[in-house]
């Protein structure tokens, strides 16, 4: 009985002291739509009494072409995860289920690859991206991160677990060695295929670095390098600014929350096995 | 003999396109940057074929720069605030988040979700929060903070502008950490917490005790992989402080925070890309040892 209430207690205690780290943790973002949504000039007023307004969402999208940047962030996230995950699910099919020459040779360099620093990349790719003339365009963007280590990986460990005897009776029903990716190997991988496709669409969401090297004018600008281009325009304008940083962080915040589930499994298990 | 030649081919179809991109764009520009690194790069022009080779002149400038020495210390004091930090309030969120209590999960969501935002927005937020005069924190501060902090603002002091780069790096991924240490704790065996309350051991010592050392794996997890976060630190920084404000130190102004990311980024806009190139491969050796060396000591 008294255990019982002791318990009590302490859950009592512990949801308090959890309840103020989260408002503490969450409290920039809350801050930031809040200010978002004051009217114009009003970012540096502490009070409740303005009222709030869509004004500074209008703003950004039409006239300073945050619609364009928000597109081509989504072109440049949408064809880089489903081409990556693609490329990654294809690679790992073949390092889980078939034998060739130099597999385990490739699969250790790959993964060593993911010891180096991404800033060592940036250099050369860049070069790279230069010489094929790729330097603003979405090619540029997208194809030089087309090859995800992470996501082969954490692939390849869950092709394994698929019984061989699934594609080998697949095999003598006259199912061709694609019709067994596509419409076997792919379906049994859809959870983890889906996890890599988030990741892989958040990390091009938010590849500033390289969005800020290959995206050179206005037209090509994603959120975060207009963001970046903005606040150097225009020093103090905050509503303006928390309404960009709101429309770069709600759609990654949406979709998080509602697979939350893929996000956090993959990056564990990759953390965990890596 | 002419299945296996069947499945070579079409073993090499189906990691061709991986195996395309990661040459074009991992394995050369890996070779190629330490070329590169013997090079001298002053154009854009030139830089595959006709390059001047200067031997190691990359390597001894970059390692005489006193710029660089002082980007090496104020990367290894973020690293020496970050990654305890960042270890403790996960392992504080991990421990909490272990009680079942209502709405348990929903605030695990809560403290993940910051992790997986874009570091260069989140900076930009953090540095609106956080300006002089106008930042909600610093007005809400201002009674504790003196009027100096409150009019430059805690990013435009150097004396806590890197405790406020950590403190926001760390809120924002602290949830990464708590779920890394959550899994860690539910494979502990249960029997050795009931061994510990037999002997009566109190909460705190049974976390020092056993907890902690248990989930060591983890905590070598999160210094390794901060080393390397604090080495190639550069969206949040980039964000935040631009590498100010300005102190004198060496013999010459340096940025309080112009960390090795922000000084390795002003090769690259310089175009001097062949000492960015020897720098980013100093910067992979320091990591690499710093990395050998922890793991060798945990072993033990």
């Amino acid at each position: 009985m008294l255990n019982y209430r002791g318990n009590r207690v302490k859950k009592i205690i512990v949801f308090l002291v959890s309840l103020g780290l989260l408002i503490v943790v969450l409290f920039p973002f809350v801050w930031m739509l809040y200010t978002a949504f004051k009217p114009p000039g009003t970012g540096l007023i502490f009070s409740l009494k303005t009222g709030l307004t869509l004004e500074n969402f209008k703003k950004v999208l039409f006239e300073y072409n945050f619609l364009r940047y928000f597109k081509n962030s989504f072109i440049v996230a949408f064809f880089s995860a489903t081409f990556s995950t693609l490329f990654a699910a294809m690679a790992a099919y073949a390092f889980a289920k078939k034998r060739f020459f130099m597999k385990n040779t490739l699969f250790w360099l790959f993964i060593a690859s993911m010891m180096v620093p991404g800033l060592l990349y940036v250099i050369p790719q860049f070069l790279v991206v230069y010489k094929l003339r790729w330097m603003n365009t979405y090619q540029g963007m997208i194809v030089p991160h087309l090859a995800n280590v992470f996501g082969l990986f954490i692939l390849t460990q869950f092709a394994k677990e698929i019984p061989d005897s699934l594609i080998e009776a697949a095999r003598i029903d006259g199912a061709s060695d694609f019709k067994i990716f596509l419409f076997l190997m792919l379906p049994l991988m859809v959870p983890i295929v889906a996890t890599v496709y988030l990741l892989n669409f958040q990390f091009h969401w938010s590849n500033f670095l390289w969005q800020l090297i290959v995206a050179q004018t206005d037209r090509m600008y994603t959120v975060p390098v207009g963001l970046a281009m903005f606040k150097n325009a225009h020093q103090e304008a905050y509503t303006l600014e928390m309404a960009a940083s709101s429309l770069s962080i709600i759609p990654i915040a949406i979709i998080f929350v509602f697979a939350q589930r893929y996000f956090i499994e993959g990056i564990t298990q990759g953390a965990v096995k890596g | 003999m002419r299945e296996s030649l069947r499945e070579q081919v079409e073993s090499y179809i189906y990691i061709g396109p991986f195996l395309l991109i990661f040459v074009l764009f991992i394995g050369f520009p890996f070779i190629y940057a330490f070329f590169l690194s013997f090079h001298r790069v002053t154009t854009l022009q030139d830089v595959f074929g006709g390059l001047e080779f200067v031997g190691f002149r990359n390597y001894i400038f970059i390692l005489k720069d006193p710029r660089f020495h002082w980007a090496l210390l104020v990367t290894a004091y973020y690293a020496i605030l970050i990654i305890p930090m960042n270890i403790a309030f996960s392992l504080i969120l991990a421990s909490l988040m272990r009680v079942p209590f209502k709405l348990n999960s929903l605030m695990k969501t809560g403290f993940f979700l910051p992790f997986v935002l874009d570091a260069f927005v989140v900076g930009i937020v953090w540095t609106f929060l956080l300006s002089g005069r106008f930042g909600i924190i610093t007005n809400l501060l201002r009674p504790l903070i003196s009027e100096a902090l409150y009019r430059q603002g805690f990013l435009g002091t150097p004396s806590t502008v890197m405790p406020s780069v950590a403190t926001a790096m760390v809120l924002k991924g602290g949830g990464f950490g708590m779920v890394l240490y959550l899994a860690a704790m539910q494979n502990i065996p249960k029997e050795i917490y009931e061994a510990a309350d037999i002997d009566g051991a109190s909460g705190l010592k049974k976390f020092f005790y056993i907890t902690f050392p248990l989930l060591k794996p983890v905590t070598t997890f999160m210094v390794i992989t901060g080393l390397i976060g604090a080495i190639s630190a550069f969206a949040e920084f980039y964000a935040m402080t631009g590498g100010g404000p300005t102190v004198f130190h060496f013999g010459m102004p340096q940025g309080m925070t112009k960390v090795t990311g922000l000084y390795l980024f002003d090769f690259i806009q310089s175009l001097r890309l062949g000492k960015a190139a020897a720098l980013a491969f100093i910067l992979l050796l320091i990591t690499l040892s710093i990395s050998l060396i922890y793991a060798k000591l945990q072993r033990k």
